[in-house]
């Protein structure tokens, strides 16, 4: 689990070629935006990195599409892409983005969290708990910070542990997976209870909403204007003040065309959520709530890991923990942080499943080990490498959307008996196959920089 | 770790001409029985050991006492002969599951898939003996059962070898992929063992419900006893013969006291009759089970070349390859021997439930948890080249005891897990902190 490969060739690479985005060791670790001078080289440098193993989300995304047009094609009535289906989808996928996002910060460390699922459960339950009437009736989200806060304990706990002692993450997660699935059972009151939203109080109400609320259209529209504006104009200033500066900066072109792929795919998620997907008696569309708020996640894991010195440091330790520790960044406060701020996040996706099941929490509604086990699947389908360093919140995103996707798929296939193993089958399979795609192309990288 | 007799540090050892007395070198690395000339020196040795950060087996049977005299002071029915049965036949499954783990975790890996292993081979026999669907001889379905899970190991193992994939993530989807075959295996629902009108179901059942005439227990206990002693003595006679190190004499004889005593107690417990009505008394047929599987892998990983090979692998990988170990087909031959462990608790599993359903399916899951526990409960490290399979069997005990205790003092299943997640918690922390204590391998 701990096999640091991450020495990277950089300092080998480069002699005796003038145009660094030609020369493909350099071109297979560094970002094609510092390199390229223009859109044609960029192309350039993006086929390059790719052939060199280092395919970032194409594998994942090439897979979402085979998958979405396969079960299309395959399904009854071609009901896989309806727009009512897709909504669905997402909402069932959103948990499994949550924790595999919450997974990818311990991957990144060449650590591993297996507790994640029971601590979700535990983070919802506990945040549901706070906010019945009768009974502590905290607004909700006083409960959700609680929620937060008690699972980012939770987390520290266990990454001391870790970081401290250095017994592997792996055993200790697994005692926290059983200590905590037991807790759970604890604070549910009991193997046979549940604990549900009362839709009709607002403050509950507004947990419920998470996932089963809708966005009007309309406002749909508008929030998705200022977010592209937002954005664009972040992209724009931050590249044109990095051109002034004189840095690297990626082609205006590049930037305009990025602009314009978030606009577009921000339009397609507002147009299919506008489509009717209720009956022709009760209409319904919108846009749900859990759409922004996993893009606020997402968001802010991003600029966590991509623009702090913290997110610095993770991949530094991923890549080599040795090497970092002799540059003087602290091993146990970073990973001491990282599960604690996994799991933290993990309870935010409890909340977020909870809030999917229709505001209810059973002992029945998800089984933690399941859960775990299809995170794990998603950070690592989505590109998250095992042996630490490589990958990015946005792998853990499109991997739950993956799984999710098939979930989904499989059940609507109405295969009887079959569907239930089809759910088992499908993701373990799709597993090994990311992970052998993982290990060949990283031998391909090795063999290309003579490693 | 592979202590080899011939290479015994005598040459490094320079000034200590009892190597008894040299701590650093001797005590923690050569098995006491090596260097010890008489039982005095033995028990010295020994300490030292123990005190070198090799502990062994001490910790658990340690906490097996703690577990033992706790639960007995809570429940006097703890010790009972009644419950004693009962307690060993709860922690079959966990022992036989932790041998299997311990072949993947001496050489650094792990297998997740254990559980499922068993899960499917108890569904593939029950449903090969049904009289109504393939209803084949209970001796043929528990050939292919057996055949079926190494095979399932070999192919973990050839991914996990050959083309370098984690043992994690192999095992994983590995896991998955089996609990989906095991649902389609089971035809959505429930297969059973328990009909007493067919001659191959109630074979099954037998193997873990069925038991020794109470005569036929202490016959087979003096067999055992007798030739295992034997092996013994004539073993260390031939060594003493040809001038290898070996035991003291008076060591092989308390060892084979040891067993006899331990045998004639484990005999006498099961023979009281444990039924509230009628007669239920002897030795359970698992007790043999249990220790032919032990034996059988306990000799396959001290006595062979293959089991010194696994120990090099676990210790240093690299260094094996350069000694010529070819680490692809041990690393193989190791997944292929847990798959079939496995498979044999998959048996065992079937006639334990006699019923199985597609929840009883989905719960096997949580059993490769507590064989890693077992396993590391036991002594087997975590990181490699360190642990036997005895360890397994004796963490499962204790597993074994723990789930039981708790449950006869009324406690909830949920608040066993939380205490069973400290005991691995404690005993991860001890394997890293005895390695970290031991000498040379800070």
């Amino acid at each position: 689990m701990t096999a640091d490969q991450g020495e990277t060739p950089a300092a080998t690479a480069g002699a005796g070629t003038a145009d660094p985005a030609l020369d493909a060791n350099v071109a297979a670790d560094v970002p094609p935006e510092i390199l390229a001078q223009s859109l044609g080289q960029y192309l350039r440098v993006s086929w390059l990195r790719i052939r060199g193993g280092n395919s970032g989300i194409l594998p994942v995304l090439l897979a979402i599409v085979i998958v979405a047009v396969v079960f299309e094609i395959i399904t009854p009535e071609h009901a896989y892409l309806r727009p009512s289906n897709l909504v669905y989808i997402f909402g069932l996928s959103t948990v499994y983005m949550v924790l595999a996002i919450a997974e990818t910060v311990v991957l990144l460390l060449a650590e591993v969290d297996l507790s994640v699922g029971a601590v979700a459960l535990i983070g919802g339950v506990i945040a549901f708990k706070l906010v019945q009437r009768p009974g502590p009736d905290w607004p909700w989200w006083a409960a959700v910070l609680a929620a937060l806060a008690i699972c980012g304990g939770i987390g520290a706990l266990q990454g001391a542990l870790t970081a401290l002692l250095r017994i592997p993450s792996f055993v200790v997660t697994l005692a926290g997976f059983l200590l905590f699935s037991g807790i759970l059972i604890v604070i549910l009151g009991g193997a046979d209870s549940t604990v549900s939203l009362n839709t009709s109080v607002p403050n509950q109400n507004i947990i419920y909403d998470m996932v089963q609320g809708l966005i009007a259209p309309a406002l749909g529209w508008i929030i998705l204007a200022v977010v592209v504006v937002a954005t664009g104009a972040s992209m724009w200033l931050r590249t044109t003040e990095r051109r002034r500066r004189g840095l690297t900066a990626p082609p205006l072109s590049l930037v305009a065309i990025r602009i314009a792929l978030i606009a577009i795919v921000g339009a397609a998620v507002v147009i299919i959520c506008s489509v009717n997907r209720g009956s022709s008696l009760k209409s319904v569309t919108g846009i749900p709530w859990v759409i922004p708020i996993v893009l606020i996640v997402l968001g802010a894991w991003t600029l966590v890991l991509q623009r702090t010195r913290y997110g610095r440091y993770i991949y530094a330790i991923g890549g080599n923990p040795e090497a970092a520790r002799r540059a003087g960044v602290s091993l146990r406060a970073i990973r001491i942080w990282a599960f604690a701020l996994c799991s933290a996040t993990a309870a935010l996706g409890g909340i977020l499943l909870g809030s999917f099941f229709y505001g209810q929490y059973s002992s029945n509604t998800a089984d933690p080990g399941q859960l775990v086990l299809y995170t794990v699947a998603a950070a690592v389908i989505g590109g998250v490498s095992l042996f630490g360093g490589r990958g990015k919140a946005v792998h853990g995103v499109l991997g739950g959307l993956l799984i999710g996707g098939i979930a989904y798929g499989v059940s609507l296939l109405s295969l009887g008996s079959l569907s239930t193993p089809l759910q088992y089958i499908l993701p373990g399979g799709v597993l090994l196959i990311a992970v052998l795609i993982d290990v060949v192309s990283r031998r391909g990288a090795g063999s290309a920089t003579g490693v | 770790m592979i202590a080899d007799p011939n290479q015994t540090p005598a040459g490094t050892a320079t000034g200590t001409v009892d190597l008894t007395l040299d701590a650093e070198v001797a005590a923690a690395e050569v098995p006491a029985g090596l260097v010890a000339q008489s039982l005095g020196q033995y028990f010295r040795a020994s300490w030292l050991r123990v005190r070198g950060g090799d502990s062994g087996v001490l910790p658990v049977v340690l906490g097996l006492v703690v577990v033992a005299v706790g639960f007995q002071i809570a429940n006097s029915k703890f010790l009972s002969a009644q419950n004693l049965v009962n307690l060993f036949e709860q922690s079959t499954v966990y022992m036989l599951l932790a041998i299997a783990e311990i072949f993947a975790l001496l050489l650094g890996e792990i297998d997740l898939s254990v559980g499922l292993v068993m899960g499917l081979g108890s569904v593939v026999v029950a449903e090969l003996v049904q009289p109504s669907g393939a209803n084949w001889p209970w001796w043929a379905a528990i050939i292919v059962t057996l055949l079926a899970c190494a095979a399932f190991g070999a192919i973990q193992g050839t991914l996990v070898a050959r083309l370098k994939m984690p043992s994690f993530i192999v095992t994983l989807g590995g896991l998955l992929i089996l609990e989906g075959v095991a649902i389609i295996v089971l035809g959505g629902s429930l297969v059973g063992i328990g009909n007493s009108g067919f001659t191959n179901e109630v074979y099954l059942y037998n193997i873990f419900w069925g038991t020794f005439n109470p005569v036929v227990g202490w016959i087979l206990l003096a067999v055992v006893v007798g030739a295992a002693g034997t092996v013994f003595w004539l073993e260390d006679a031939r060594k003493r013969r040809r001038g290898l190190q070996a035991a003291p004499r008076s060591l092989t004889v308390m060892k084979i006291a040891l067993m006899a005593v331990a045998g004639i107690a484990v005999v006498a417990i099961c023979n009281v009759n444990r039924a509230h009505a009628g007669t239920i008394e002897g030795v359970p047929f698992i007790i043999p089970i249990v220790l032919v599987v032990l034996v059988a892998s306990t000799a396959l990983l001290q006595r062979t070349r293959f089991g010194r090979y696994v120990y090099a692998i676990g210790g240093n990988p690299e260094a094996a390859r350069r000694a010529g170990v070819r680490l692809a087909a041990i690393r193989i031959r190791s997944f292929v021997l847990a798959g079939l462990i496995s498979g044999i608790a998959g048996v065992l599993f079937a006639s334990w439930q006699v019923s199985l359903t597609t929840n009883i399916i989905k719960s096997a899951n949580s059993y490769v948890l507590l064989a890693v526990a077992a396993a590391v409960i036991g002594g087997t490290s975590l990181f490699g080249g360190r642990g036997k399979t005895i360890h397994g069997v004796l963490g499962g005990l204790v597993i074994g005891g723990i789930y039981n205790g708790l449950y006869l003092m009324g406690v909830s299943s949920q608040w066993i897990d939380v205490v069973v997640a400290g005991v691995l918690l404690a005993a991860a922390s001890i394997d890293v902190l005895s390695r970290r204590g031991a000498p040379g391998k800070a």
